[in-house]
């Protein structure tokens, strides 16, 4: 009797949001799955061919993709390391005592605001002609060049404008986590004589500990799925040495029309990332819990 | 006790709450979702149509690709529904999606009335979504060679016709200097000691490469061939003759001449208004970009001089469709829309001074011609025009495939001979 | 002395961040110049401050019949996702069986799908949801916001999981021995004390929803129905684009997301100072 109450009211709680979600992502998901054992455009009236595992197949000679597959782990890995480094320096600053903290806050957060065409488009300028203008002026042509024309700079450049963008973002979660600490805990550590660096680490990061498995999580899924900055600053160029995997995807799919071939690559992918993800978050859980 | 109280509450919310979400589906007009969604109203129309002449449906949408003619479709949409009370609803997008969100919208029987594709491999692809336009009245007053047929019918009207070649500054450049591979590269020369830049391109993927490779393709004697051969493998790029000069001259643009990759369209067009550069590879939709400069020189068209070449290409940008999905009656009503637009007063007052079309159907004249525009009707006139093989290419090739490698070529030493070889390894990666 | 470094620190952040803000700058000083301005310098103050292109833009982009849709559309979303993800992650983490963890993997590891690959299964999806069951999910603010709240679960499911671990169970337990059922727990002792989180949900969820353009732009068709980001499509051609009133268009449509920010900040003080207290 009680367990049947108990579950009712398990379903109470969980069911709309999972009909919802199912509905919305899990569906068509597994419908995309069905799709990757097809060669077709995805048109209903055009042909859809049963190709059995070919599009995987396929794949595994695609020389291509497996560029884009390093390039994206390449840029996530830099992008996470640089907007969590960051994100969380922000994060400490607007939480402190300073008088313009508020002020700071609202001006960090504004890049998330701009996106798309127009980002792309600005930053664009600055890392192209801004900086070679400012490389003949000072003669510092080592720093100061059109970092979009050689693919190193590039996938640089696509990693400071995503950190710009994405920064601002992730300290909004480290400001929750930070407030979150009691001020008597940080407040016993000042008696007890620890300094700034000390109470950083021995007090505050610890007690932290989620917001660094929600921060590394998010920031890892974004970057994995990066498409306008990618589109709009470097479009995957100089020669597709900065095209990201959802760019990839998206080429084979709406430019190409190969619905059924951008499926498979798309579950590829997603298998591979799911289980390093899984793996990060089964860790950072972990450490939460000893603490 | 409570517990069933609090039940309750709960219930009552969440039907307040699907009654919120219904609330806002009844703020949509009634008159929006019967003909907004392509199919639903089908039946009943079918019905109709079976029992004899087909009636016109009191509304259609249009969905098409051009957004700079948005505002003024509107209001011709305005004027339409004034004259013959059917409601036009005019869709929009970004151009860059608009091909993507039209298949979207197709997939899921929420198509559009009329639509607009570019010939050639789009149309190919969506034959099974195109109506037959043949027994309009303007399909046999289309110039020739300028309507979209699918097995001998006609099933798209064009829209105008653009060109592109090489855009020039008439203080810079005489045309009758620069008529072959060794005068452009001379031409380049001249311009580079005068300090101005004699040719120009920019970054983006059709104005980078797309375009300008399209030159060697349409000198082929008969191109849609040699298309065919190349995209099976039977000849190559690299073997071609034509295709051998380009790609020198697309290596004396590299040395003698900026590089694109540093220059968006926005900078090719300000660089060329204000005397910077000398030329560029660009179309007369270009023309509407130099409505803020003060141009204080005559600009002109002329042919990209490879291989002695004297024709511009000029083709159909884009063609009016109609959506064979769409319920009979509304078919109707997208045909009525279309001979309307090419017949009467008003639509040709629209196409012709709103629109800033080039005519392409008989019984009308263009007016107030910008200098680019008119260098390509002068050219077609005269029948010194080639096509755009660019629209059969496979799908994607230039973003995906041909893009990477000019990037490759302006960014390193490449030689011409090295450039083709990857063209052609690109091409037959797009083939697979 | 101390004072006067204290100011200095405060002046060299406020400069760090307004350095960092440059981009923003460009965005707002081209909204006033012309093409060939723009072009010959883009950094350059307009010569003239003319609102002719925001003005343009405003009427171009139906401002006000967008607004209203992207209004309804971003707080209905927010308020659906808020509510239904903090209740089932804090089901999730206090009955942690086998189906919770299992649910929380489903809704974690689907956070790493690109949205172009579930967009035409989906579109395919709903337009057979409104031909078969005739519910309108296409073309419709309501399919949007089911939509969004699909797509938001994910995310708000995974922040108040994380958060809610930091509640002592002990105050539930305390309140189910009063005679609470979990109904009144959850809605009088834990949505309370998840407040930073909730706020935290509602600014990262309106920044998403406020500024989407793709999924608008499949589900959304007739004019009526444009939400903000979706009006100012006709700003970029395929060949023209329009930078002037594309920066005019963006600058209004995050204008309310800052004015929406600056309120909320209030919010977030008061409610940790509120929660400090406890």
């Amino acid at each position: 009797m009680k367990k049947a109450r108990n579950i009712g009211w398990y379903l109470l709680f969980t069911l709309p949001l999972v009909f919802i979600f199912t509905t919305v992502v899990i569906i068509p998901f597994i419908i995309g799955i069905g799709y990757s054992f097809f060669s077709w455009d995805g048109l209903p009236l055009n042909p859809k061919v049963f190709v059995g595992m070919d599009n995987f197949v396929q794949l595994f000679h695609d020389t291509r993709f497996f560029d884009t597959a390093i390039h994206t782990i390449i840029f996530t890995v830099l992008a996470i390391l640089l907007i969590n480094v960051l994100g969380i320096t922000f994060a400490l600053g607007v939480t402190s005592k300073l008088k313009v903290r508020n002020l700071a806050r609202t001006m960090l957060f504004m890049p998330y605001l701009i996106g798309g065409l127009i980002l792309g488009y600005i930053w664009s300028f600055i890392v192209g002609d801004a900086f070679s203008a400012i490389g003949e002026k000072t003669g510092l042509t080592g720093i100061f060049f059109n970092w979009l024309l050689n693919p190193k700079s590039a996938l640089l450049a696509l990693i400071v404008v995503t950190t710009w963008q994405m920064a601002g973002y992730i300290m909004i979660i480290y400001i929750t986590g930070i407030q979150a600490i009691p001020e008597d805990v940080i407040e016993a550590s000042a008696v007890d004589g620890a300094n700034f660096w000390q109470t950083l680490f021995k007090i505050k990061f610890p007690l932290m500990m989620p917001s660094f498995t929600i921060c590394l999580f998010m920031t890892l899924s974004n970057c994995f799925k990066i498409f306008d900055v990618n589109l709009s600053l470097t479009g995957g160029g100089p020669s597709n040495s900065t095209e990201m995997f959802a760019m990839n995807i998206y080429n084979e799919i709406f430019k190409q029309n190969n619905f059924g071939y951008g499926q498979a690559k798309a579950i590829v992918f997603f298998l591979i990332v799911a289980l390093i993800t899984l793996v990060q978050v089964t860790i950072t859980k972990k450490r939460e819990v000893d603490m | 006790m409570k517990a069933k109280k609090i039940t309750s509450i709960l219930l009552a919310s969440t039907l307040l709450l699907s009654g919120a979400l219904i609330g806002c589906s009844n703020s949509n007009t009634p008159k929006d979702t019967s003909a907004g969604s392509g199919s639903t109203q089908d039946s009943k129309d079918k019905e109709d149509a079976n029992g004899g002449s087909t009636e016109a449906a009191k509304k259609i949408i249009v969905f098409q690709s051009k957004v700079e003619i948005t505002d003024q479709l509107e209001e011709l949409a305005a004027e339409y529904e004034d004259e013959t009370g059917v409601e036009v609803e005019v869709w929009n997008t970004t151009g860059d999606d608009y091909f993507q969100q039209l298949k979207t919208k197709l997939a899921n029987n929420q198509g559009p009335t009329v639509f607009s594709l570019a010939p050639g491999a789009e149309v190919e692809q969506m034959k099974s979504y195109v109506e037959d336009l043949s027994n309009l009245s303007i399909a046999g007053k289309i110039a020739d060679g300028m309507a979209t047929e699918l097995d001998g019918k006609v099933v798209g009207i064009p829209y105008t016709v653009e060109g592109f070649g090489m855009v020039y500054n008439k203080d810079l450049i005489d045309p009758a200097k620069v008529t072959n591979a060794d005068e452009f590269s001379k031409m380049l020369e001249e311009q580079k000691e005068n300090g101005v830049n004699g040719f120009g391109l920019s970054q983006e993927s059709y104005f980078l490469i797309g375009h300008i490779l399209n030159t060697p393709f349409a000198l082929q004697k008969d191109p849609k061939d040699f298309l065919d051969k190349l995209n099976k493998g039977e000849v190559k790029m690299a073997d071609t003759p034509e295709f051998q000069e380009f790609a020198k001259m697309y290596g004396e643009i590299r040395d003698k001449s900026y590089n694109p990759l540093e220059v968006n369209y926005d900078k090719e067009i300000g660089d060329f208004a204000t005397g910077k550069t000398a030329s560029i590879h660009q179309g007369n939709w270009a023309n509407g970009m130099f409505a803020d400069y003060d141009v204080d020189f005559e600009m002109g068209m002329m042919p990209f001089p490879l291989s002695g070449n004297t024709k511009l290409a000029v083709s159909v940008p884009n063609a009016w469709f109609v959506n064979s999905q769409a319920s009979d009656a509304e078919k109707q009503a997208g045909k009525d829309f279309l001979e309307w637009l090419y017949t009467s007063e008003t639509g040709i007052r629209y196409l012709m001074e709103e629109f800033k079309f080039i005519p392409v159907v008989e019984g009308m004249e263009s007016k107030d011609i910008d200098p680019l525009s008119k260098a390509v009707y002068d050219y077609t006139e005269a029948g010194n025009t080639i096509t755009w093989v660019t629209n059969d290419w496979p799908a994607g090739i230039v973003d995906v495939y041909l893009k990477p490698v000019a990037e490759k070529f302006f960014t390193s030493d490449m030689t011409p001979e090295q450039f083709l070889e990857e063209l052609d390894a690109g091409w037959a990666e797009a083939n697979k | 002395m101390a004072k006067a470094k204290k100011i200095l620190i405060n002046a060299i952040v406020l400069i760090l961040c307004t350095c960092y803000l440059f981009p923003i700058y460009i965005v707002i000083v081209n909204s006033f110049k012309n093409r060939s301005e723009l072009y010959e310098n883009i950094l350059a103050l307009p010569e003239k401050l003319t609102f002719e292109y925001y003005a343009k833009a405003l009427e171009k982009m139906s401002f006000l019949n967008a607004l209203k849709n992207s209004l309804v559309v971003t707080l209905i979303s927010i308020a659906i996702i808020v509510v239904l993800a903090s209740m089932t992650a804090w089901m999730m983490v206090r009955v942690n069986n086998k189906i919770s963890k299992l649910l929380f993997l489903v809704f974690v590891s689907t956070m790493l799908i690109p949205f172009q690959t579930l967009m035409m299964p989906l579109m395919q999806e709903m337009g057979w949801i409104r031909d078969n069951l005739h519910i309108p999910m296409i073309d419709h603010l309501g399919g949007l916001i089911y939509m969004n709240v699909g797509f938001g679960a994910s995310m708000a499911v995974f922040l108040y999981h994380g958060f809610v671990k930091s509640i002592p169970i002990s105050l539930e337990e305390a309140a189910t021995i009063d005679g609470c059922t979990r109904l009144g727990v959850f809605w009088k002792i834990v949505f309370p004390m998840l407040k930073p989180t909730t706020v935290t949900v509602v600014i990262l969820d309106v920044i998403w929803i406020w500024n989407d353009y793709l999924l608008p732009s499949l589900v959304l068709s007739s004019k009526a129905n444009r939400t903000i980001p979706l009006s100012t499509a006709s700003f970029f051609g395929q060949f023209t684009i329009q930078w002037n009133m594309a920066m005019a268009g963006l600058t209004l449509t995050i204008i309310p997301v800052i004015i929406f920010y600056l309120c909320a900040q209030k919010y977030i003080i008061k409610g940790v100072a509120a929660g400090a207290v406890k």
